[in-house]
């Protein structure tokens, strides 16, 4: 897997490799009864007809009960993930985020505006408010395992708080929903930046910016 | 055998055109399913071909007609036709032990409706294909030009319709047609999975109609459902998309769980483990399955703790499914083994692909660990692993179980094991990588991919050919053998319901007698020192 830049995701791949190992111990117990009782119990001249068992009632119950509660677990462990996830930081930085065919386009606090250029700032709460100008897009950033589709007409938000051991990397962050045939090439490139450098960087965008909107 | 009284010769119209016999529409569905399961196979290689290069081969805009034409292809003219259409006509009345459909002539044109939306999904390669994926999403859908959109909404609502008139004479004809002394507990397993099928694809079908009727009249009446500056929104269609395509899916795979409980026992000479464990879980299933739509809505724009209860149900509906293969496993075990064709494909080929598929399942359910793997890759693999690795598989061991009674002949059985072993390592091949891809971040439905995927997406790509492969040995086997293939008795595998107690191929009329049923299909097999001959006459129905 690619790396995990939040706190959140790497506890995601954690729940990720639990539900794994379990569905993998699962996984090898019923390869292992179906070889094994294809090739233990092949017909041959000793054994020419199966054995006149109809059922069992124990362990039908035994074979429902033990997925049933191993599945439900699963799914209740989850939900503590799916509020980390859902409840936003108090005061956090956000990023507009607006799907268009085909391309990114991200509105800062201070009004800068880029296309397919995400930058976040290092160890600050950053929240995505995510919307659509014309079709159906997703917005979807693997490095910190989640997305959220950009629909017209509809927020959508998720939030991330990216550890800064990763200042200077950058990471794609593809449109996931299909949305035509700009939708291949629809990925923008998200930066992760010390706190002072996006600040820095957010001022000269924003002079740039300013002197070109006000030369035309 | 003795000869099945001859039937007068009659003209290709007659004999096929105008008839209304459940087991001559069940041939006629079968064959034109696999027609298109050869298209929509092609489709599948030009897509597999295009992504050998990670720039693609084709332009994104052919590519999105491929894959949309592959998976719309597969869904509405192959799988669910052939399992209901095809194995579900021919088997139900045979297994039920009736002279025929309730409704013969209505089933007649369920399988013309069925042929004409094929007709117009053939058309759209004339005139321009729909270019918006199986699941068709507006605002795309509205917005994509031409006439390839209309021309899909058209042969939707055909094979819909087409569907809700199978339904409806399916559970009618199980209800009311069955034999003397066949109470529902003494029906087939298959006969169970079709019942509980045709209930789902009752209720499920108007939501997909109303979908993609609201999606066409947006199109071209300028309604304005799915249209959010003017107040639409397009999660409507979605939310009714799902509340069909869900069950849907159940309706791709219970029939296929019902091939499946027929094929174990006959060739584990045992009884079926568990008869009612897997005859009530397929009623849970239908049931369930229409708790959990919203599974694929997940990330789509509701709250993420509103996908909480739908994430719980996802969980519950794997249980009759896991519960199914511990009773299929306990068939197996100590039973006498003959690995014919059918059997590897129902079992090493089904049961250890389809388990995949279910886990991964598992996986995607789970809000956390969607919220990544939504539209990646490994939705694509849970998919195919699910369809082809499941109700693929499913088809294959029922093609190869049915033939010598459809035909009355057999098959090469050395191309049998060929096609199959081709099929399995196919199957692993093409599909396994896609979890790698899905993890490693590759969004699904793209025509060009960032080159760090190149190495799984080759590989993937040589599975398809292998599958390619397996299937052309498949067809051309099947088609040849039912001409020219070894004549067989007329109960050649020792199989205990009611279609093998008469000759192969069935008279039109079925049985000469109404069978009077005293127990399930699913009895124990005589010693062989009982009885000379090791395949046991079979005695479902001691008249
Ligand atoms: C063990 C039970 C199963 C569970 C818990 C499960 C769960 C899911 C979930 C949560 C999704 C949505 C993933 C996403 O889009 O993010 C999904 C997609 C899908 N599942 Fe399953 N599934 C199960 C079995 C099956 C079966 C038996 C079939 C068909 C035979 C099937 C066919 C599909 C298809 C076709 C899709 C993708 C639809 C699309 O977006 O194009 N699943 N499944
Ligand atoms: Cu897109
Ligand atoms: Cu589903």
């Amino acid at each position: 897997m690619p790396a995990a830049l939040t706190h959140m995701s790497q506890s995601v791949d954690g729940l990720f490799y639990w539900v794994l190992g379990v569905i993998t111990f699962f996984f090898v117990l019923v390869e292992v009864l179906l070889v094994g009782f294809l090739v233990r119990y092949r017909r041959t001249k000793q054994n020419l007809v199966g054995a006149a068992v109809h059922g069992n009632n124990k362990l039908e119950i035994l074979w429902t009960l033990i997925p049933a509660l191993i599945l439900v677990a699963i799914g209740v462990f989850s939900v503590k993930y799916v509020y980390a996830d859902q409840i936003a930081p108090a005061k956090p930085v956000v990023i507009q985020v607006i799907g268009h065919e085909w391309q990114w386009e991200f509105k800062y606090p201070n009004g800068v505006d880029t296309v397919n250029d995400l930058r976040v700032p290092a160890g600050q709460n950053v929240l995505f408010d995510i919307t659509s100008a014309d079709v159906i897009h997703g917005f979807d950033i693997p490095a910190v395992r989640l997305q959220q589709d950009a629909v017209p007409g509809r927020r959508t938000q998720f939030w991330v708080n990216v550890e800064s051991q990763f200042v200077g990397q950058t990471f794609d962050v593809p449109c996931d929903q299909f949305c035509g045939p700009g939708h291949p090439t629809m990925v923008a490139k998200m930066q992760v930046m010390s706190p002072a450098a996006y600040q820095s960087w957010l001022q000269t965008e924003k002079q740039q910016q300013n002197s070109t909107s006000s030369n035309s | 055998m003795e000869a099945a009284l001859k039937p007068p010769r009659r003209s290709f119209v007659r004999e096929w055109i105008l008839t209304v016999d459940h087991k001559k529409i069940g041939i006629m569905y079968g064959v034109t399913a696999l027609f298109f399961f050869l298209l929509g196979g092609l489709f599948a290689l030009l897509v597999r071909t295009d992504l050998l290069s990670y720039k693609g081969l084709f332009t994104a805009q052919s590519y999105n007609e491929f894959f949309t034409m592959h998976a719309t292809i597969m869904i509405f003219a192959v799988i669910i036709p052939l399992l209901t259409g095809a194995f579900g006509n021919y088997l139900v009345p045979l297994h039920i032990g009736a002279r025929d459909m309730a409704f013969p002539r209505m089933n007649a044109l369920s399988y013309w409706l069925y042929l004409v939306s094929g007709i117009i999904l053939l058309l759209s390669m004339v005139f321009g294909m729909p270019d918006a994926g199986w699941t068709s999403y507006p605002p795309y859908s509205v917005q994509s030009h031409g006439p390839g959109i209309d021309l899909w909404v058209m042969a939707i609502h055909l094979s819909g319709l087409s569907s809700i008139l199978g339904a409806i004479n399916f559970i009618v004809t199980i209800h009311k047609m069955r034999a003397p002394g066949m109470t529902y507990t003494r029906m087939s397993l298959f006969t169970w999975s079709m019942l509980v099928t045709a209930y789902m694809q009752l209720f499920g079908t108007p939501a997909l109609a109303g979908a993609i009727t609201t999606l066409i009249s947006d199109r071209h009446f300028g309604t304005v459902f799915y249209n959010s500056a003017q107040g639409g929104d397009p999660m409507l269609y979605q939310h009714l998309f799902w509340f069909y395509s869900h069950p849907a899916v159940y309706i791709m795979i219970l029939p296929g769980f019902g091939i499946i409980s027929e094929v174990l026992p006959v060739f584990a000479r045992k009884p079926i483990f568990g008869y009612h464990a897997i005859a009530y879980s397929s009623v849970a299933i239908g049931f369930l399955g229409f708790f959990v739509w919203a599974h694929h809505m997940f990330v789509a724009g509701m709250a993420m703790s509103t996908g909480i209860p739908f994430m719980i149900s996802s969980m519950i509906i794997a249980v009759p499914t896991s519960v199914k293969i511990f009773n299929w496993l306990a068939t197996l075990w100590s039973g006498s083994v003959e690995y014919t064709v059918p059997m590897m494909f129902a079992s090493l080929g089904f049961i250890g692909s389809f388990i995949i598929g279910g886990f991964s399942g598992v996986i995607v359910a789970a809000v956390p660990l969607d919220m990544n793997l939504h539209d990646t890759y490994f939705i694509v693999a849970h998919i195919h692993y699910v369809l082809f690795g499941g109700s693929v598989m499913t088809i294959m061991a029922g093609l190869h179980f049915w033939f010598p009674k459809v035909t009355g002949r057999m098959y090469n059985t050395k191309l049998g094991y060929l096609s199959f072993w081709l099929y399995f390592i196919g199957t692993q091949v093409a599909f396994f990588p896609m979890h790698f891809l899905g993890l490693a971040g590759m969004p699904r439905r793209i025509a060009s991919y960032n080159p760090i995927f190149q190495f799984w997406n080759d590989v993937s790509t040589i599975g398809a050919y292998m599958l390619g492969l397996g299937t052309l040995v498949i067809v051309s086997n099947l088609l040849y053998s039912a001409k020219r293939g070894r004549k067989v008795a007329a109960n050649p595998w020792g199989a205990q319901t009611l279609e093998w107690t008469i000759s192969s191929p069935p008279p039109e009329h079925n049985f000469d007698d109404l069978p009077v049923v005293s127990s399930n299909p699913y009895q124990p097999y005589p010693e062989p020192n009982a009885n000379p001959n090791p395949t046991p006459s079979p005695t479902p129905a001691p008249v």
